[in-house]
């Protein structure tokens, strides 16, 4: 089999967008909930899509804090109480912070939701719903990003200008084009931060500490959080949204050691959700609501 | 169903404004934690989200050690549970204030102990900030409750539709805490015990104590917002990391005051669901 080139769609999917253009089949990973939920408003299901990326992450950016004992020839440093700042990936520059890695990140999550909307858009789709983005571990520093998604078609003669994308489920798009809003891109922030443990930080975190915040791994949490909001509002904006609807906001911190009797904490954050955008100013919602007791 | 997608300009509408999009251009946005349900009925409600509001706080949670043989409050450790807790929602009242909020809805309270640190423990607060589409509440005051901070309710969405529904304000998230250590039996009274059915009185009587201090102290908070209720009472018993014989209790709700004076709703239709979930 020839080599692909990484360009468009790999051979095989290729081939299958053409095989669904000559059969005719339709697939769809929706519920019956989700499927009816989009007939109503009128989008059909056309078939389901897929965007993927296998990604060596081999350089991470220098990762350190700015603060590295040995190359400024005392180990001690830490002993004086100079925390450095924290340093989130979108201000690092230089020598410290994670930038390349948070880079890799975006760009796996990128391609792969790409590749999808390209599969989709081969499918003369509109949209895609029900987006679900995984990430899974490879060893040796690879992972695979995955976009799975249903794609869509509006029954009417207007087209978008591009395919719109959404991690709601079917049920969830019925309910907001009813209430006047159109989904028009999943989106996403990320950010991992990395913060000195200076002697502040190691007292408080100590165990003859008593009840008190330890203030370093709070702002190390609160920068790493500001900035993947802050990432994840900029690509709503960017999207040209009026709306965003988080859906789910991870954070995962870990102690790193740079260097002998050096600690450090990284933090990563990350935000994905929906971009939304209204289209008029009707009911709000789309069905009475209060005044129905399921028999259950 | 209770309009014609058609006549609402679905699809037609919604992909003539997606094909308009411009990306880039300068709009205002907001941000939101709450899921399409609670999005769509705090907009009926009356209210705009204005932005996911979030607070945080890690604490080192203090060493206390219950006497092996008695029931006694660990009032280091209740501080601690209370006072990062505080720190957390104080971070993201404040966020709230700052988008000149009136209130925060869907308010989830979290706790995650850390696995580089033996009693660190991170606790959250996120919610939605929201303001009013009528700067007044019915009765003419502020949706801002007595203490001239936004209200807090960890209700979801549905449940503060309805709340606003059937005529009621919430004020503010209100909780207590106790941090309890129950006694060990002691050896003879355990020998006395085995093959009886009996109760424990001494255990039943710690569990009381611990919960009503907890819920007490929820009270005192709800009696200092001039609530006239609190709603949505949770009373959790939390075994964090601290072994079977110390517990925190945690009492958590909605302090409300009514907007008028009947609370009469529509009565529900009944249906029968085709989906089991």
């Amino acid at each position: 089999m020839a080599q692909w080139d990484g360009q468009g769609l790999p051979p095989v999917a290729a081939e299958r967008i053409a095989r669904f253009a000559r059969s005719g089949l339709r697939t769809s990973l929706l519920t019956v909930p989700g499927a009816t939920g989009v007939q109503t408003i009128g989008l059909d299901p056309v078939g389901e899509v897929m965007g993927c990326i296998v990604e060596h992450i081999g350089w991470s950016g220098f990762g350190g804090c700015g603060y590295v004992g040995g190359m400024l020839g005392i180990g001690g440093f830490s002993g004086f109480g100079l925390g450095g700042p924290t340093i989130t990936s979108s201000g690092s520059r230089g020598i410290v912070g994670f930038g390349p890695y948070v880079d890799a990140l975006f760009h796996g999550y990128g391609t792969a939701l790409r590749r999808m909307v390209d599969e989709a858009s081969a499918m003369d789709a509109d949209g895609v719903v029900g987006v679900r983005l995984s990430v899974s571990h490879l060893g040796n520093n690879n992972r695979e990003f995955v976009a799975l998604g249903t794609a869509v078609r509006a029954r009417c003669q207007q087209r978008p200008s591009r395919v719109f994308t959404t991690d709601l489920a079917g049920q969830d798009v019925a309910k907001l084009l009813r209430a006047g809003w159109v989904p028009c891109a999943a989106v996403y922030g990320i950010s991992v931060a990395v913060r000195h443990d200076d002697w502040t930080t190691q007292r408080q975190a100590s165990w003859g500490a008593g009840n008190t915040e330890v203030s370093g791994y709070t702002e190390l949490v609160w920068h790493v959080r500001a900035d993947a909001r802050h990432s994840f509002e900029q690509r709503a904006r960017a999207a040209g949204a009026e709306g965003a609807i988080v859906s789910s906001m991870g954070l995962h911190i870990s102690e790193i050691e740079p260097s002998e009797g050096h600690r450090d904490h990284v933090a990563e954050a990350n935000v994905f959700g929906t971009a939304l955008v209204s289209f008029h100013q009707g009911s709000t919602t789309p069905t009475r609501s209060l005044t129905i007791l399921p028999l259950r | 169903m209770t309009a014609d997608p058609t006549a609402l300009g679905i699809p037609d509408d919604a992909m003539r404004r997606l094909a308009e999009m411009r990306p880039g251009q300068a709009t205002s946005l907001f941000t939101s934690d709450l899921s399409v349900n609670e999005f769509l009925l705090v907009r009926e409600a009356g209210f705009r989200p204005l932005g996911l509001v979030l607070g945080s706080s890690i604490y080192h949670v203090g060493f206390q050690m219950g006497r092996w043989g008695s029931n006694q409050e660990l009032t280091t450790l209740s501080q601690a549970m209370y006072h990062a807790r505080e720190l957390a929602m104080a971070r993201m009242e404040a966020e709230a204030d700052q988008l000149d909020a009136d209130g925060i809805v869907g308010v989830r309270l979290d706790i995650e102990f850390k696995e580089f640190g033996s009693d660190l423990a991170e606790f959250i607060a996120v919610g939605t900030a929201v303001s009013a589409d009528e700067p007044q509440t019915p009765d003419g005051q502020s949706w801002r409750n007595n203490q001239g901070q936004p209200f807090t309710s960890d209700l979801s969405g549905q449940d503060f539709w309805t709340l606003i529904q059937a005529g009621y304000a919430p004020l503010g998230m209100v909780m207590g805490t106790c941090v309890y250590h129950v006694a060990h039996q002691r050896f003879w009274q355990a020998m006395g015990n085995i093959g009886q059915n009996v109760e424990l009185p001494q255990f039943t009587e710690a569990l009381y104590d611990a919960r009503e201090l907890a819920m007490s102290r929820m009270q005192a908070e709800a009696e200092r917002l001039a609530a006239e209720g609190i709603v949505g009472v949770q009373l959790l018993s939390l075994g964090h990391r601290w072994g079977g014989h110390t517990t925190e209790f945690f009492a958590i709700g909605t302090a409300v005051r009514p907007l008028r004076a009947d609370h009469v709703i529509d009565k529900p239709q009944l249906v029968l669901p085709l989906t089991d979930s």
